[in-house]
């Protein structure tokens, strides 16, 4: 193993995270190197036309996602069952290559209702400590919606995100999220066009509910844009290919087209792609991560790479498998619920019903990541939730982001799976049809958890992660519902047919996309005995070790991910040139 | 390709009943849906491209996913050859000599797990592998053999490529889309 020249920050992962932690860095020409698995997407058959536009090649199977022969993940849904590797990955789907899942995502850019951040506070005070089950280990993250707030509007200037604003500096507006945390600016950008769907919902929730429908905040452009780097976005094409594609047009903000080209101009920055991270290295006696030991998958030869600061930005899976596999930190033990590496992992309880409309022209096929039409009237604590046996809930909506044709076809319940009559409905539906959609959220629970797979390893020899989870009775709970207010909206709008409501339930069904928000693992906070890093991200047990992303979650919400994972990455950033100063507990 | 002349015969007879001729399109074979279903598996999906493949083996319920040590194309063939030998037993004869009645009760008997055949699950090489194929077959691009001349994509009213529609959005948005009447492919590109 060849040992390269020291580094003042080496980061892992080439995503979101380790590309805004990278820019802040570089502003102040931090000495930088990030670490990326893969290579980049921009121009190849992925990225040019006509070859972006191949749904079976990049949809169907899954051409731009991580190999799973290279490295997978087992599941089991409680302890006394043996796990079973996920052996196509099809549930989530994490990217690779430069921008990470940011290269593939649809683009929702969200900041989260305010309270979300101190959950296990808000609750009890709202309905009482006694009303937080035993075994949902809610905890508050330690940091504040106020502090964040800059870097929001940071982030959605970068990303040149599109939207209109609900709460401007606490003044509700109207045609936006009532429920927003209260931001100091609009978006840069004007929302995108709403949708044929989205119109007859946004007509319906509101004649007939008086709910407040908005459209999604999203990573498309719906403009020509530049931002604070002088890096530029064109106008979103309304394509169809967002989600799981790669977007040619330049349309979509993601951090292989705004972040990483403006890097690699910068004087001490360095981007190694096809360099698998193996391990960190660490002294637990001093306390520090001393560096990297990383594959370079262009030659097969080892480094290890010293820093003054490690950064783990991979996916969620990956923070918390490079830990428990370097045993950094307590791992998680659920029998007595001590530990902390590997807890609050959560998913999502996403589900939907379909809207038949014969008279409506739907065309699916007019649309973009997130042409959304969207209320957040039953999101997590934005009801009262007394008496209700649960809590969290889910944004309601109307997301047509594709007419993909293999995937995106609705069929009246009851239709034939093949022959004359079959071919019929497609003809006759296509066209016609959408979803009511449920983004529900997911609580933390004592049983769902990261550890070690005993059995099955990676292509590199490294155990694999095993992911322990199951739907339990507060999601299936808050699906049910939130999937009923689903179908009570979708029966209002005048349509010749609705449904079947299917809520998520148990068991967790490995087959099925169930979005790829999942979060926890290493959760931040400020109590050390519950949370991997500390309110600033920094590694309770190695102080120059940093986590980034949706790792660092102590819970999931009924909103996408990205808002947060972004802010909180920009702060650390801001966080990492303090450190390299002034190394020490960071307050 | 990696059929034999009696798969080859079982998936043309499959997707000739999937997909009869009638006023939509013609029938599955002459759209090209067993050519794709071929390639398919002959090619890298049919390999285990991005399939896991290591021990150790743990069957599992269909919620668990795929968890055989078989890549796909084998796994097709082996329940391919299953469905003949109930088939068989059911009817004395060949997939492909059944009328096309008796086909379409045996594949909804296979496809509601009414049928069995030794350890193979029917249900689930049906529901997970053929099925998927089928559907794959008749929707994808015809630069990989099925939807010929876009026979599907017409029927739907799905308009290809290259749908760049930052103008039809707004101008086409609830209104029947004129694009829909003449799909453009990826074959029409190069």
């Amino acid at each position: 193993m060849k040992r390269l020249p020291h580094r003042s920050v080496v980061v892992v992962g080439a995503g979101v995270a380790g590309g805004l932690i990278s820019r802040q860095l570089a502003l102040r020409q931090i000495d930088t190197v990030v670490l990326e698995r893969g290579g980049d997407h921009q121009g190849g058959a992925e990225g040019r036309l006509p070859t972006q536009r191949d749904e079976l090649r990049w949809d169907i199977r899954t051409g731009l996602m991580q190999d799973a022969t290279k490295e997978t993940y087992t599941f089991r849904r409680s302890r006394n069952e043996a796990a079973r590797p996920m052996r196509r990955l099809t549930a989530f789907l994490p990217g690779t290559g430069v921008g990470g899942s940011g290269s593939h995502w649809n683009g929702q850019v969200w900041r989260w209702a305010d309270y979300n951040l101190a959950l296990r506070s808000r609750l009890a005070q709202r309905y009482g400590a006694a009303a937080i089950p035993v075994d949902m280990p809610l905890q508050d993250w330690g940091v504040t919606y106020d502090e964040l707030e800059p870097y929001h509007d940071l982030f959605e200037k970068l990303f040149g995100i599109s939207g209109r604003a609900g709460n401007l500096r606490g003044v509700i507006q109207p045609g936006g999220n009532p429920f927003e945390a209260p931001r100091e600016n609009p978006y840069p950008q004007a929302p995108l066009e709403t949708t044929e769907a989205g119109m007859i919902f946004e007509e319906t929730v509101t004649r007939k509910f008086g709910y407040k429908p908005f459209p999604s905040p999203a990573a498309n452009s719906s403009g020509v844009y530049v931002n604070p780097d002088g890096m530029r976005l064109g106008a979103c094409q309304y394509c169809g290919h967002c989600d799981r594609f790669v977007c040619e047009a330049n349309a979509k903000g993601t951090p292989d087209l705004l972040l990483f080209p403006w890097l690699a101009r910068q004087p001490r920055f360095e981007l190694r792609k096809h360099s698998q991270v193996l391990a960190v290295d660490h002294d637990s006696v001093a306390g520090r991560a001393r560096g990297v030991r990383y594959l370079d998958l262009t030659t097969g030869e080892e480094y290890f790479q010293p820093a003054d600061a490690v950064v783990l930005a991979g996916f969620t899976m990956t923070n918390t498998r490079l830990l428990l596999a370097g045993g950094i930190g307590r791992a998680y033990d659920p029998a007595t619920g001590t530990g902390v590496v590997g807890r609050n992992f959560c998913y999502q309880a996403n589900s939907g019903l379909a809207v038949f409309m014969p008279g409506r022209w739907i065309n699916p096929f007019l649309s973009a990541g997130c042409t959304g039409t969207i209320i957040d009237e039953f999101n997590d604590d934005n009801f009262d939730h007394t008496g209700l046996g649960f809590l969290g809930g889910g944004y309601i909506g109307v997301n047509v982001g594709s007419g993909r044709p293999i995937n995106t076809r609705r069929l009246p319940p009851g239709t034939p799976r093949w022959g004359s009559a079959w071919k019929r409905a497609n003809a006759d539906w296509y066209a016609h049809t959408f979803a009511v959609g449920v983004q529900g959220s997911c609580y933390p629970h004592r049983e769902n958890y990261l550890d070690l797979d005993p059995d099955y390893t990676d292509a590199f020899g490294q155990p694999l992660l095993r992911m322990n989870f199951d739907f339990r009775e507060n999601e299936q709970k808050l699906s049910a519902y939130c999937t009923a207010q689903a179908e009570r909206i979708a029966s209002a709008m005048g349509a010749t047919l609705v449904g079947p409501a299917a809520p998520r339930s148990a068991p967790f069904d490995a087959r099925l996309y169930q979005g790829s928000h999942i979060t926890g693992g290493t959760p931040m906070g400020a109590d050390p005995a519950t949370s991997v890093v500390s309110p600033r991200l920094q590694h309770w047990d190695a102080e120059n070790l940093f986590v980034a992303g949706a790792s660092v979650f102590a819970q999931n919400s009924g909103h996408n991910p990205t808002g947060p994972v972004a802010a909180l990455a920009l702060r650390l950033g801001d966080d990492l040139v303090r450190y390299l100063e002034k190394p020490g507990r960071l307050s | 390709m990696c059929f034999s002349p009696h798969e080859a015969g079982f998936v043309e007879a499959l997707v000739d009943l999937m997909c009869p001729a009638d006023e939509l399109t013609p029938g599955g074979v002459e759209c090209g849906l067993a050519i794709f279903i071929d390639r398919q598996l002959a090619g890298a999906f049919g390999r285990g491209e991005r399939l896991y493949l290591q021990g150790p083996w743990r069957p599992g319920r269909p919620e668990d996913g795929y968890q055989l040590p078989m890549a796909p194309a084998q796994y097709f063939k082996h329940g391919l050859a299953a469905a003949e030998r109930a088939c068989a037993q059911l009817h004395g004869r060949d997939f492909a000599g059944l009328d096309m009645a008796a086909a379409d009760l045996f594949l909804q008997a296979v496809a509601g797990g009414k049928v069995t055949s030794g350890e193979v699950q029917l249900d689930v090489w049906f529901n997970e592998t053929v099925y998927p194929l089928f559907t794959q077959a008749c929707f994808s691009d015809p630069v990989y053999g099925g939807n010929r001349g876009k026979v599907f994509w017409k029927m739907i009213g799905y308009p290809g490529l290259p749908a760049v529609n930052g103008l039809n959005m707004t101008k086409y948005r609830g209104k029947p889309f004129p694009g829909a009447a003449a799909p453009l492919s990826m074959e029409d590109f190069s």
